[in-house]
């Protein structure tokens, strides 16, 4: 019964004016062909349907039926009814921070949490106390899913939510609370796009909640037996405040072991603190300069900052020192890289550490002396800056002189003493003492709070600097 | 049944109390035969249409679904019976009541199987067609009483349909009337033994020598003057099967589909047009046995088309197992029944198959088959069937000396018959669809042609 589609378009012009007849090259049916047609029709459909399913868009007959609670459709990966909070399976660890994005963008409003504090400061923790999403009133937008910078809500694919329970629709964090690896099962592909990002900053998270905060509530007595079976098999670890405490100290001293003997390092304790990894790194590379140093001279010091977890600049500025006292041939380098005390956006200190790394890294000479002054406890240490940059000139414009004596010589910004009198201090009177006696050398201006000296000192450098380029111009002439 | 009774308490109690008692035994089972049926009907006309549309339709109440009309009669019985203040009381609840019990008197002449027979009625099909007429009286009170204009437009349309496709009808059975001399149902399944096209005409030669399971006393058509024969009998000779009850069936069919409302007909109840017809103000119990009603006309018209034309309770073996004798007789009844039903149920299943295919048809076509096309068929049928007649079973003396067939024996008599009645009817069908063929294209625009 399989009718000819090839269609004939003519035009005609007829009694009624001009017609476009569509020729469908259907034979004129005879009496009762078409009643039979269809009955022909209908009993392929009747005998398919007894025995056999419907099972691809190209066959025409067989059942359609999807008996529901039996059998199930499978839910593309994109399918989005409710939101659910991710946790890690290993660790328990949610991946929610309560940066209240979600709660924000809701269009019918309906989520809800509270951000977890630490118990001992009282001070918020990246990390959620209490999440509420009010099912009932859910539109299923999926806004929530898009904008959450964490990864750690999503769209689930179960729909079956229907109760007796007046108001058993809110749902609290617990029962929000789905494993990883069950939202990977149902969206694979999906989770693989955004697993490594979301993972890492899970890792960063991690670090700063203390206790078992953070970890969801139905982990809560695993992850404690966990950790008490790791704590039993290694009771050295100590917990996480404490390490970092022990972490400085290290630092240090592998710092000054270096300085002295220009030996080795020693190996960085691994221990499972969240410690300061910057001040650990830069004072292991520091050391690892001062290894390949010829001279003896050489110091590094790279001290860790004082209590700021993300001293960024510091530890960049650490960095770059070290690698510049790499190139350097000469063994009277001096790199100091002191971290600003407790300014966790020092930019000024960042900006100028790494111009007076660049300068460094062109002078030939040995006798380059290059130090950062880190502002101390002034995050917008305008004058600091401006010193740092003009000494970095006149460096520039004696590297520039080839033949003289050319000096960049920058003052010494000691950090400032800790108040624990940390062993950073005293470090740093021999990076002073060490300079070349033909450059001219700033009193260091230590343990004096205000700015002020800095900044002079800084001038003073500077203009010795220039003169010192004058003077080596004058000679050639 | 009667006699049953009379045998096993014969002396215990008058003879009019066996009678009735008799009688209301057989009408309780006749009664519960049927809505038996129109319970297996309701679930297989969802389950099968459901198949038809690809789907599955109700399995979940039963195994395979099969208790779902019990769940739908619990349903039926509480919900709330709601009359509407401005109907007519009186006539809103006798309607339904008018409408049932006229097809329920239908299933009382019918042969369920051979000897079971509840009445012998001489003028069965006349009973038939005016009882089932009745039927309509309580259609048209649904409509009236309900004081609804859709339940109004139905029931008109209804009578309507009724009264215009009783005529094709009773044409088509009167072709029964004529091949059968008389209008008793009973004697319809025993003219139909024989084999196929060519009837009980196939005569034992030596009546020693032909087995009593392949042949049967026929005591061939009444009226007739012909003596008792032998004849070959595979219990086929199903009118059917020849052309005059070929056509008679069809055109008795659809007038039956017609009056049971049945899909390409369903227009008393055109759910898209006018709600549910005269059904519309109807609820709980009496919707139902409105709905009763309908699927056992439907289930009494099959009774009566397998009966009229397809044989009846007739069917392979069921001869031969009665000449056996003994207890052997009660299983070739029980066999015929099965036949008669399983004809029913085969008819019944063509009702869902056109029901699952064809749209409904409009109140004027609907009017234009009936009129133009039904009754002027089953008008020429009646003179094949009498044709057929005379030509097997007059003798010259009653065709006055124009034709003699006395030489031929009763097979060629037939095959003659068989030839003059096929070149009629596929004539006479044959012209009267061609004057009913809808115009063709040059004629239409010949029509259209609109004067400058």
């Amino acid at each position: 019964m399989t009718t000819d589609i090839q269609t004939e378009t003519t035009e005609a012009q007829t009694t009624r004016g001009r017609v476009y007849v569509i020729d469908r090259s259907r034979p004129r049916l005879r009496v009762g062909q078409g009643l039979l047609t269809g009955l022909d029709v209908v009993f392929r459909h009747f005998r398919d349907a007894l025995t056999r399913k419907l099972e691809k868009p190209s066959q025409q007959t067989g059942v359609f039926t999807v008996q529901y609670p039996e059998e199930r459709l499978k839910l593309p990966e994109a399918f989005r009814n409710f939101p659910i909070l991710l946790y890690d399976d290993e660790t328990g660890q949610e991946l929610c921070t309560s940066c209240f994005q979600c709660q924000r963008i809701c269009p019918p409003q309906v989520i809800h949490m509270t951000q977890a504090r630490d118990p001992s400061t009282g001070k918020p923790v990246p990390a959620v106390a209490e999440f509420l999403i009010e099912y009932d009133a859910c539109m299923s937008c999926g806004l929530c899913a898009e904008v959450c910078p964490f990864d750690a809500i999503k769209m689930d694919h179960e729909f079956e939510y229907s109760t007796d329970v007046h108001g058993g629709l809110t749902i609290n964090k617990e029962a929000l609370n789905r494993p990883i690896s069950y939202y990977e099962k149902i969206a694979p592909t999906f989770w693989a796009e955004v697993k490594d990002s979301a993972m890492k900053k899970l890792q960063g998270n991690m670090k700063r909640r203390p206790e078992l905060i953070g970890v969801a509530p139905q982990m809560v007595e695993k992850i404690r037996a966990k950790r008490a079976e790791a704590a039993a098999t290694a009771p050295a670890t100590a917990d996480a405040a404490s390490a970092d405490k022990a972490a400085r100290p290290a630092a240090a001293a592998r710092a000054r072991s270096a300085e002295k003997t220009a030996e080795a390092a020693p190996e960085p304790a691994t221990d499972s603190a969240p410690a300061d990894k910057a001040a650990r790194l830069a004072a292991i590379r520091a050391a690892n300069v001062a290894k390949k140093t010829d001279e003896g001279a050489a110091e590094t010091v790279a001290p860790a900052g004082d209590s700021a977890p993300a001293d960024k600049a510091a530890r960049l500025a650490a960095i770059r020192a070290a690698n510049v006292a790499k190139k350097t041939d000469e063994g009277a380098a001096e790199t100091v890289a002191p971290a600003g005390d407790s300014a966790p956006a020092d930019k000024a200190a960042r900006l100028a550490a790494i111009r007076a790394a660049n300068v460094a890294k062109k002078t030939d000479e040995g006798a380059a002396e290059t130090v950062a002054p880190a502002g101390d406890s002034a995050p917008t240490d305008k004058a600091a800056r401006l010193a740092a940059i003009r000494a970095a000139n006149a460096a520039k414009k004696a590297a520039a002189n080839e033949g003289a004596p050319a000096a960049a010589s920058a003052d010494v910004a000691p950090a400032p003493s800790a108040p624990e009198g940390e062993p950073d201090v005293s470090s740093t009177p021999p990076a002073a003492e060490a300079a070349d006696p033909t450059i001219e050398v700033a009193p260091p201006t230590s343990s004096m709070p205000s700015d002020k000296a800095a900044r002079l000192a800084a001038i003073r450098t500077a203009n010795a600097a220039k003169k010192a380029a004058a003077q080596s111009d004058g000679s050639e002439e | 049944m009667t006699d049953i009774l009379r045998s096993w308490i014969g002396g215990a109690l008058p003879d009019w109390l066996i009678v009735l008692i008799a009688y209301l035994l057989v009408t309780i089972i006749v009664l519960f035969y049927a809505v038996g049926n129109f319970i297996l009907m309701v679930w297989a006309e969802r389950r099968v249409v459901a198949r038809m549309q690809d789907r599955l339709g109700p399995n979940r109440v039963g195994p395979a679904g099969l208790l779902q009309p019990i769940a739908d009669a619990v349903k039926m019985f509480t919900k709330e019976d709601i009359v509407p203040r401005s109907a007519d009381r009186w006539v809103h609840l006798l309607a339904p009541i008018v409408s049932l019990a006229p097809v329920a008197m239908m299933l009382a002449v019918v042969p369920w199987g051979r000897g079971w027979e509840p009445i012998d009625l001489h003028v069965a099909l006349l009973y038939i067609v005016a009882v089932s007429a009745v039927s309509g009286v309580g259609l048209m009170m649904a409509g009236w009483g309900s004081n609804n204009k859709f339940a109004l437009l139905g029931a008109m349309r209804a009578v309507a349909q009724l009264v215009s496709y009783e005529i094709p009808a009773v044409t088509a059975l009167l072709t029964v009337v004529v091949l059968a001399g008389g209008m008793s149902l009973l004697g319809l399944p025993y003219l139909q033994a024989g084999v196929p096209l060519m009837g009980a005409t196939i005569l034992c030669g030596d009546p020693a020598g032909c087995s009593p399971l392949l042949y049967t006393t026929i005591t061939s058509f009444p009226g007739s003057a012909n003596e008792p024969v032998q004849a070959l009998d595979l219990g086929l000779g199903w009118w059917v099967f020849t052309p005059v009850g070929l056509l008679g069936f069809i055109v008795f069919f659809i007038a039956a589909l017609a009056e049971g409302e049945r899909t390409p007909f369903d227009i008393p109840e055109a759910d898209s047009e006018i709600v549910a017809g005269y059904m519309t103000e109807y609820s709980g119990m009496k919707f139902a046995t409105f709905y009763i009603a309908q699927y056992i006309l439907n289930f009494a018209l099959s009774a009566l088309a397998a009966t009229a034309f397809l044989g009846g309770w007739q069917g392979p073996g069921v001869a031969a197992l009665a000449n056996m004798g003994g207890p052997w007789v009660h299983v070739a009844a029980a066999l015929s029944g099965f036949y008669l039903l399983a004809k029913i149920w085969i008819l019944f299943f063509v009702m869902i198959w056109l029901r699952g295919a064809f749209p409904r048809l409009r109140v004027d076509q609907l009017m234009d088959f009936a009129w133009k096309l039904l009754l002027p068929l089953a008008l020429v049928n009646i003179v094949s069937a009498s044709l057929m007649v005379g030509l097997t079973q007059w003798t010259g003396a009653q065709w006055g000396g124009l034709i003699s067939l006395d030489g031929f024996a009763p097979w060629q008599r037939q095959l003659i018959a068989i030839l003059v009645t096929a070149i009629i009817n596929i004539a006479a069908t044959y012209w009267i669809l061609s004057i009913n063929q809808r115009p063709t294209q040059e004629e239409w625009d010949e029509e259209l042609v609109i004067a400058p």
